[in-house]
């Protein structure tokens, strides 16, 4: 763990350094307050002995500056004065650090006071991973690992949002598994789970990396294509029509086919596109390729909503 | 200003003390003694020009730097003097910022004296 050490005087400083690095962490040094908090912009510094006095900003002062910071995670501060009556400690606590030691220091205090610092940040770390993981656990279908229809609308009012203001296009598949409820009905659900998995895989293999995969609803599949006109969007919708339907689906030792509809809709012909009719155009888009038969791509081409045919298998 | 009436304390570094600080690294004591001797060196001078032009904020900045690298080297009484030093900045004394400033430098030549005669890492024949 990395351990900035702002102390101004020469001495004290390499004591810390040498006593501190002898403990196993490493140490950046700062003999300033300016070069502190210029140290301090490294995200990976999250342990920090200040001394009270220093020349330009004090340690008080980046005390108060570190805890204004918004986008960097904690960290831990060790005050350190030759200060050392009660209302000196109040007012170095009351800055914002989390801890105080008088000079000159007492190291086997200081090792222990480190490790009190140490356990609060591994706490800290464990419990921004837990909120993560809830937070990744609640944006996704629980059975296709798929960002969820929240997230997904979400992505894409924000993606529509940054390549209307680029004026770049901006894409949207829409993907529906043939016979769906056929398959459920035949095989049973666990089957139907399982061919859906399999389409998922093979979409979110021939998709960039750019682009987001969500479940929009049962067996409705949506692909955000940022920077996608409605060229590129119809080749790639055709390449994931194709993969589907060249492979049949495995399900244990048998394969049976299974193929997709897919509708497109790009914001190149609908510049003031909202989220909200970009979905639906799709969607119409989709249907339509539904009612041709299925197995089959259909594009959304213009603003009156006429869709014109690609493919039909 | 010194008080010697403790006979504990008649050395200028309490060696015992230090060493414990520094995890009894006699090599090391050594480097930072050196450091401490040219640093101290430098700022005496700042702060004989300080005080005669009785800059305060300096003294007291120079008084505070001092107190805090005498005291993690144990000099007793050079942290002492500093502290004076520092006390004669924060108060605008020029009387106590002269006097403290003659301590100092008589302190600080005690030191080397000491140090000449009794280094941290004893010279082996």
């Amino acid at each position: 763990m990395k351990i900035l050490i702002a102390e101004d005087d020469l001495i004290t400083c390499r004591i810390l350094e040498k006593n501190i690095e002898s403990w196993g962490y490493e140490v950046v040094l700062a003999r300033s307050g300016g070069q502190a908090w210029q140290a301090l912009k490294d995200s990976s510094l999250r342990l920090a002995i200040l001394d009270w006095m220093m020349p330009g900003m004090d340690g008080i002062e980046i005390c108060k500056k570190i805890r204004r910071r918004k986008k960097y995670k904690y960290t831990y501060i060790i005050l350190l004065s030759a200060k050392d009556r009660k209302q000196d400690i109040i007012a170095g606590l009351s800055s914002g650090a989390d801890d105080y030691m008088a000079k000159p220091v007492n190291f086997l205090e200081l090792r222990a006071r480190l490790q009190t610092g140490k356990r609060i940040i591994d706490l800290e770390d464990k419990l921004l991973y837990v909120q993560n993981q809830l937070k990744d656990l609640a944006s996704r279908d629980s059975l296709t690992k798929l960002w969820n229809r929240v997230e997904i609308s979400k992505f894409l009012r924000e993606e529509l949002d940054r390549t209307q203001r680029e004026k770049k296009p901006l894409g949207v598949i829409m993907v529906d598994v043939d016979y769906f409820k056929k398959i459920n009905d035949l095989f049973g659900h666990n089957i139907g789970d399982l061919a859906l998995l399999q389409v998922v895989s093979r979409i979110k293999r021939k998709v960039r990396r750019s682009d987001k995969v969500g479940r929009y609803g049962g067996d409705e599949i949506i692909v955000i294509l940022p920077n996608c006109g409605l060229l590129e969007i119809k080749k790639i919708a055709e390449r994931l029509r194709a993969s589907i339907a060249r492979r049949g689906v495995k399900t244990g030792e048998e394969t049976f086919p299974v193929t997709i509809s897919a509708g497109c809709a790009s914001s190149e012909n609908r510049p003031h596109a909202s989220a909200e009719s970009l979905i639906k155009a799709a969607d119409a888009a989709l249907l339509k390729a539904k009612n041709q038969g299925r197995n089959c791509v259909f594009v959304d081409d213009d603003v009156t909503e006429n869709t014109r045919e690609v493919k039909n298998v | 200003m010194s008080d010697r009436t403790n006979p504990c304390q008649t050395f200028p570094i309490d060696y015992t003390e230090v060493l414990e600080r520094i995890g009894g690294d006699r090599a090391f004591l050594e480097e930072l003694l050196k450091i401490y001797v040219e640093e101290c060196d430098k700022k005496l001078k700042v702060i004989k020009e300080a005080t005669a032009r009785q800059d305060f904020p300096l003294i007291q900045q120079l008084g505070h730097s001092l107190k805090g690298s005498s005291a993690n080297l144990s000099l007793i009484f050079l942290q002492k003097v500093s502290f004076f030093l520092e006390m004669a900045g924060k108060e605008k004394n020029i009387a106590l910022a002269r006097s403290a400033l003659a301590a100092l430098e008589k302190e600080f030549d005690n030191l080397k004296d000491y140090l000449r005669q009794n280094p941290p890492s004893p010279v082996t024949p």
